[in-house]
């Protein structure tokens, strides 16, 4: 439990994805029932390096983020130094930040107390892996070399920009919003594959309670999208065909997304004074490994078990405090199932209304807990608990499990969003709405 | 409980694979006599690039590499270096995760660039395209070697999860990438989760190595390597006049954390109290630190703040020391405005000058160093400083190693990124006056 009487608040989120770049829009889509998930087709040019049409490829479904990079990042010197996936988490960045205010008041302070104030804001972000495409810089230089290597090495820089290792840096986004917002505290870049962006949340709480910092800018950004990770993930029999069902006894795999989130943490204190409108409150998390090798999880879901209990002990709170469970519910046969297993080993019979999210806007993978938790604090808010639109007939092996098609009214204000990754990760964060 | 009621916390196990020796012992005793790990690149062939030099890993076993051999398949080669030396940490300290203990184990890493390999490039290369132009339909030809263990070892999160199934470790587990301060954050993050009793042991540390191909062409494009392709045991020279770039390096390094009062309850041997973590951003431009050392300061004072002690109180600094002309200076002038009057009393070295870079597992590493600099009084030699730069004028060991005693040590990282992480380790004598 926070050993400090300090609460940490949430005091602003922003978010790029298939479903929209403002969170009312990704919640609208949500709310009708519409998933952006669809075929799509890249033409080679200044968002996309290679012509792909989708309709080729066997689950060639995914949902896509639509704006173009301009939209997203308007310095347009910053495009030759970074991925379009860094794009999504500076995007999110300065949506939250703006959105919160908590960077006002340095306009009017002296520099003194500007510089001691940059020194206690701290930015931890949550970056996916490298992309195999962000490589291909180099196929004219080894087609041309004919497999030589020291014609490769000779050639080197006269084919393949000088950027090409800060391009694909994967500290990048932390970097640069560092850069343009001067956050200059505690940072990270957490790199957990689909628990990296949850994770950059409760290490962000963890260091205002620790005292290390008084604000933070939670990051998470990803984009698998690309064809060599959608047949690797398709050869693993992870994706589906059509629109992912979590929890469905039909559901066949999971459907990539991509795009970022990020979200505001401060002193509740601090969030009073200023009179920034509250978003909602952390309350605890629990971090847990099965130990399991890369896709192979606990068939008892034993290691989510111990993890949702351990944030439920941080965060003081008792299995019928939660109101709702966003669940990781990636739409494939292992994970949905170990994870209904566990939910029901700490609920019993009294689950409380369970969501997921990732029929709406695919599967963000390393961006995937934040954009969670950001929709899952909009339906606190609004007192709903959406409901999977994908979803017809309930895993006979969870039987009774509480998910449905339909929305169902929230009782309570307190909520779990529950994160999954490759390596057997688990991550639970324990969260409080904002007041109605 | 230390003086400010946080949880001491003892280092009790330390392994190491690096370009100066495959164990701890044998690196540590290359290192006190200034013994260079640079050589021309054997791995591959490297002589049509500009920098043909690089510290291998040499010699090392591959096949016997940590504790299951089937878990080799999945591993890159940093990651057989990360399960080698996690295998030595373990053995040090004369302990393992058990059935009953797993889910109170941590495990932190500082992991390596995410490139893929040069010969999995070369396949693509082969079968997806036309003229070099990728064809991304071809890749779903029947002949397309698609190799999913290839796809699990190149997960940003890889190295963790062998790791963690090497070694049966079920509580808190991350992996941070911040470049070359990966290995000094990752520590920083395991004493924190420690701190906070979220575990009660963390396996802790960093590996990485892109000596490959792709890795070094990468640098290459920036020009960050040093290019005395005759002098690879010369190439690296931090604070030298006449430095040029660093020498890439690779390996791995680790640490076993635990509860002090554990530690000494069990007899461990403890090597050093680890006291403190700073971490900061320097926010300025995505290579390069300040030249007034603005960042650095700050991550230094919060860790001496973080341990509880002042800059009187620390002995030696490992430094980051990266053989290049603008961290080495930004180095320096915030190690001098941070120690002021005592700059010619506190003994500073890099031992990059005999390793090379080992990127993210740098710090690691260099935590390492600073542990074994404390368990037998030595202040390893700052090696091949021949025309020191005057805008580096901190008190360098120079020559060879000195005998002194170490009451604190002091490791910095600086990474690309912005990212600066310091650790504070303490004598572990110094705690029981």
């Amino acid at each position: 439990m926070n050993p400090s009487s300090e609460r940490i608040v949430f005091t602003g989120s922003g978010i790029v994805c298939g479903s929209g770049a403002t969170v009312s829009e990704v919640w609208a889509r949500i709310e009708s029932g519409e998933s952006s998930i669809d075929k799509f087709r890249w033409e080679r040019g200044r968002v996309r390096r290679y012509d792909w049409d989708s309709s080729n490829w066997p689950c060639g479904i995914a949902a896509e983020v639509k704006e173009d990079n301009r939209t997203l990042v308007p310095d347009r010197k910053l495009h030759k130094t970074i991925s379009r996936k860094d794009m999504y988490g500076i995007y999110a960045s300065e949506q939250a930040i703006k959105g919160s205010g908590v960077l006002t008041c340095r306009e009017t302070m002296t520099d003194a107390s500007r510089n001691s104030f940059n020194d206690r804001t701290g930015l931890i972000v949550g970056s996916g892996g490298a992309n195999y495409h962000d490589d291909y810089d180099f196929l004219p230089l080894i087609h041309e070399a004919k497999g030589d290597l020291t014609g490769f090495g000779r050639e080197l820089s006269n084919q393949v920009t000088p950027m090409w290792l800060l391009r694909n840096l994967p500290n990048n986004v932390l970097c640069h919003v560092g850069i343009q917002w001067q956050l200059k505290g505690t940072n990270a870049c957490i790199t957990n594959q689909c628990a990296s962006s949850p994770m950059a949340v409760a290490e962000s709480a963890s260091a205002i309670i620790n005292g290390e910092a008084d604000r933070f800018v939670a990051v998470g950004h990803d984009s698998v999208l690309e064809p060599e990770h959608m047949l690797y993930y398709e050869t693993l029999g992870l994706l589906s065909r059509e629109i992912p069902k979590p929890f469905d006894a039909s559901r066949s795999g999971t459907v990539f997304g991509e795009g970022g989130g990020a979200i505001i943490l401060e002193k509740q204190s601090d969030a009073v004074e200023r009179g920034a409108e509250v978003i909602g409150e952390f309350l605890g998390f629990g971090s847990t490994c099965e130990a399991t090798g890369t896709v192979e999880l606990n068939p008892t879901g034993e290691g989510l078990r111990r993890a949702i209990e351990e944030a439920l002990e941080n965060a003081g709170l008792v299995p019928s405090d939660v109101g709702m469970i966003c669940a990781h519910g990636n739409g494939t046969k292992a994970s949905d199932l170990t994870e209904g297993l566990a939910i029901e080993s700490v609920f019993g019979g009294n689950i409380p209304p369970v969501t997921a999210f990732k029929w709406a806007y695919g599967h963000l993978i390393g961006a995937a807990g934040i954009v969670d938790l950001i929709m899952t604090l909009e339906s606190l808010k609004r007192g709903i608990v959406p409901g999977v639109s994908s979803f017809s007939e309930v895993d006979s092996q969870l039987a009774d499990f509480p998910v449905g098609r339909t929305h169902t009214k929230l009782e309570g204000d307190v909520a779990l969003v529950i994160c999954r990754a490759f390596g057997g990760l688990n991550v639970v964060l324990a969260v409080r709405g904002a007041r109605r | 409980m230390n003086g400010e009621g946080k949880r001491r916390i003892a280092v009790t196990g330390i392994g190491l694979v690096t370009p100066v020796g495959n164990d701890r012992e044998s690196t540590w005793s290359a290192l006190q006599k200034g013994k260079s790990g640079g050589a021309q690149i054997e791995n591959f062939d490297a002589t049509g690039f500009s920098t043909t030099i690089g510290a291998e890993v040499k010699d090392f076993d591959r096949e016997n590499a940590g504790p299951c051999r089937k878990l080799l398949k999945g591993a890159s080669r940093a990651h057989a270096y990360a399960l080698a030396a996690a295998e030595e940490a373990l053995k040090d300290a004369g302990i393992a995760p058990n059935e009953s203990d797993s889910h109170r184990w941590g495990l932190a890493v500082g992991a390596g660039m995410m490139s893929v390999d040069y010969d999995d490039l070369k396949v693509v290369e082969d079968y997806a395209t036309e003229e070099g132009q990728f064809c991304p339909d071809r890749l779903l030809s029947d002949d397309f070697p698609a190799d999913p263990i290839n796809f699990c070892r190149w997960q940003s999160n890889a190295g963790l999860t062998v790791l963690a199934k090497a070694f049966g470790i079920r509580g808190y587990a991350t992996s941070v990438h911040t470049a070359c301060a990966s290995g000094g954050q990752a520590i920083g993050s395991a004493l924190k989760a420690l701190r906070r009793g979220q575990c009660d042991k963390v396996l802790a540390g960093g590996f990485d190595s892109m000596l490959n191909p792709i890795g070094i062409s990468g640098f290459c494009l920036l020009g960050a390597l040093s290019t005395d392709n005759d002098n690879p045991t010369g190439a690296s020279r931090p604070f030298d006049e006449t430095r040029n770039g660093f020498l890439l390096g690779e390996g791995a390094g680790f640490l076993v954390l635990e509860d002090w009062s554990n530690a000494t309850d069990r007899g461990a041997t403890i090597y050093a109290e680890l006291g403190g973590d700073g971490n900061s951003l320097s926010c300025y431009r995505i290579t390069d630190s300040p030249p007034d050392g603005d960042g650095p300061i700050q991550a230094i004072e919060q860790a001496l703040k973080d341990a509880g002690i002042t800059a009187e109180d620390i002995d030696y600094v490992n430094a980051h020391g990266t053989s290049t002309q603008m961290n080495d200076r930004s180095e320096c002038a915030a190690i001098r405005k941070v120690f002021e009057s005592r700059i010619d009393e506190v003994n500073v070295s890099s031992t990059k000058s005999c390793m090379g870079h080992l990127i993210a597992a740098a710090g690691a590493v260099e935590a390492a160093v600073c542990c074994l600099a404390i368990r037998d009084s030595v202040a390893p030699v700052n090696a091949n400083l021949q025309h020191r730069d005057p805008e580096c004028d901190v008190n360098l060991v120079v020559n060879e190693s000195k005998s002194v005693k170490i009451r604190a040590a002091l490791s910095n990282s600086l990474g690309f990124g912005g990212s600066n992480s310091s650790l504070v380790f303490l004598n572990p004598e110094r705690g029981e006056k």
